[in-house]
């Protein structure tokens, strides 16, 4: 009968026993292996990897510390940990990825100057060996109305001009339409809210006021969009690194242009350098 | 500095925020709060990172609503999120203005090699 008992004692205590056990789920909560996961992916991309700072140092303790700690918190500081956590781990992710296109910039901005050196040097040798003209044909042909291009299309002179213009700045964003050659500068290409030029378009600007010192007969009109005083301002930066360059200010007029014209989004804060050789 | 204090915010969540916050401990989160929202607007992350901009702004509103009511755990929950949410619209905005910078410099460099006779150098 004691037997009995006991062992009827000891399979209620091993059952309890599982019981308990079963009931524990094992490993960290669903959030925490979320964020280890996030973690372990930003650990073997290169790009942040190579990045990281201290930015992932702070994600992975901050995880480390919620993890240990995940199943003492109360609800709502378990939560508020989760939170927080995963912030930091998308600040680790932005943060290096940022790094990366900041030095990715850099290479390529060393790259860009050699091709346009290189280019430079290509253009003068071509010209003293074969004594022939710039690397883009017009047609000089009387009565100058139209021009035939080296590809054989007859264009209006002026445009003709501003075509040719437009060959002369290679990796400059420019376009030809009804307003004449538009030199675009994305609103990345200014410090975030405010005027100053970004090395980019300080860059960018060089080459286009080389082409604009070649042709004097060029007029400029520069456009900002937005309707405060940052796109005036803007604009000015614009015409005052112009005018630094040799740019002749008596050429240049600045303005701003409301978001209600010609269907611009609201916020397109970019800046438009028309050239057109009849502005003047 | 930064770190120390985005690190001592992950370890002042995950022990226990909500066990007893002064009035002045509540203040100063949330002075912090509003100058990283404040910065994160600076960054333009309005254009570059709007829904942690839109985030971090509710965030504050509901710790401005915590503060009125005198609810100083609150007031530093909702700030500690405001804040690092802001630090995050803050960090967007600036990897997408270098992915769209080096994007255009990409742009010059490939026109560049197509002039010159086409081909990575």
């Amino acid at each position: 009968m004691k037997t009995n008992n006991r062992n009827w004692i000891l399979a209620c205590a091993i059952a309890t026993l599982v019981a308990a056990c079963a009931t524990v789920p094992p490993g960290p909560p669903p959030d925490v292996v979320r964020l280890q996961n996030d973690l372990d992916r930003l650990h073997t991309d290169p790009r942040i990897a190579n990045n990281a700072g201290p930015e992932l140092a702070n994600a992975d303790a901050a995880v480390d510390v919620l993890a240990r700690n995940s199943r003492s918190l109360d609800a709502r500081s378990y939560q508020q940990g989760v939170y927080i956590a995963d912030k930091l781990v998308g600040i680790a992710e932005a943060t290096a990825l940022a790094r990366y296109a900041e030095q990715r910039g850099t290479q390529l901005g060393v790259e860009r100057d050699q091709l346009l050196a290189q280019e430079r040097v290509e253009t003068r040798t071509t010209t003293v060996v074969t004594d022939a003209p710039p690397a883009r044909i017009i047609t000089e042909a009387p009565p100058r109305i139209a021009v035939r291009t080296d590809s054989g299309e007859l264009v209006p002179r002026a445009r003709a001009e501003l075509m040719a213009m437009q060959d002369q700045m290679p990796g400059v964003e420019s376009r030809l339409d009804a307003r004449g050659l538009v030199i675009r500068l994305g609103d990345f290409m200014f410090e975030p809210g405010r005027a100053e030029l970004t090395p980019t378009a300080e860059q960018s600007l060089d080459t286009v006021a080389r082409v604009l010192r070649s042709d004097n007969d060029a007029g400029i009109a520069i456009e900002a969009y937005g309707q405060d005083g940052l796109a005036l301002r803007r604009a000015n930066a614009v015409r005052d690194y112009l005018d630094a360059r040799g740019v002749e200010p008596g050429r240049v007029s600045a303005r701003t242009v409301s978001y209600s014209t010609r269907g611009i989004a609201e916020n397109d804060r970019r800046v438009d350098i028309v050239i057109r050789s009849d502005l003047r | 500095m930064k770190r120390c204090r985005l690190f001592l915010i992950a370890m002042l969540a995950v022990s226990g925020v909500a066990t007893a916050v002064d009035r002045d401990t509540a203040q100063l989160e949330f002075t912090q709060a509003v100058t990283a929202v404040q910065t994160a607007e600076r960054d333009d992350a309005a254009r570059y990172a709007p829904a942690d901009l839109d985030e971090a702004h509710a965030m504050l509103d509901s710790a401005q609503t915590a503060v009125d009511g005198r609810n100083w755990t609150d007031v530093a929950i909702y700030a500690e999120r405001a804040k690092v949410t802001g630090d995050l619209a803050s960090s967007r905005s600036r990897q997408h203005r270098a992915e769209a910078a080096t994007a255009e410099i990409e742009r010059t460099v490939d026109s560049l090699r197509h002039q010159l006779g086409g081909g990575t150098p």
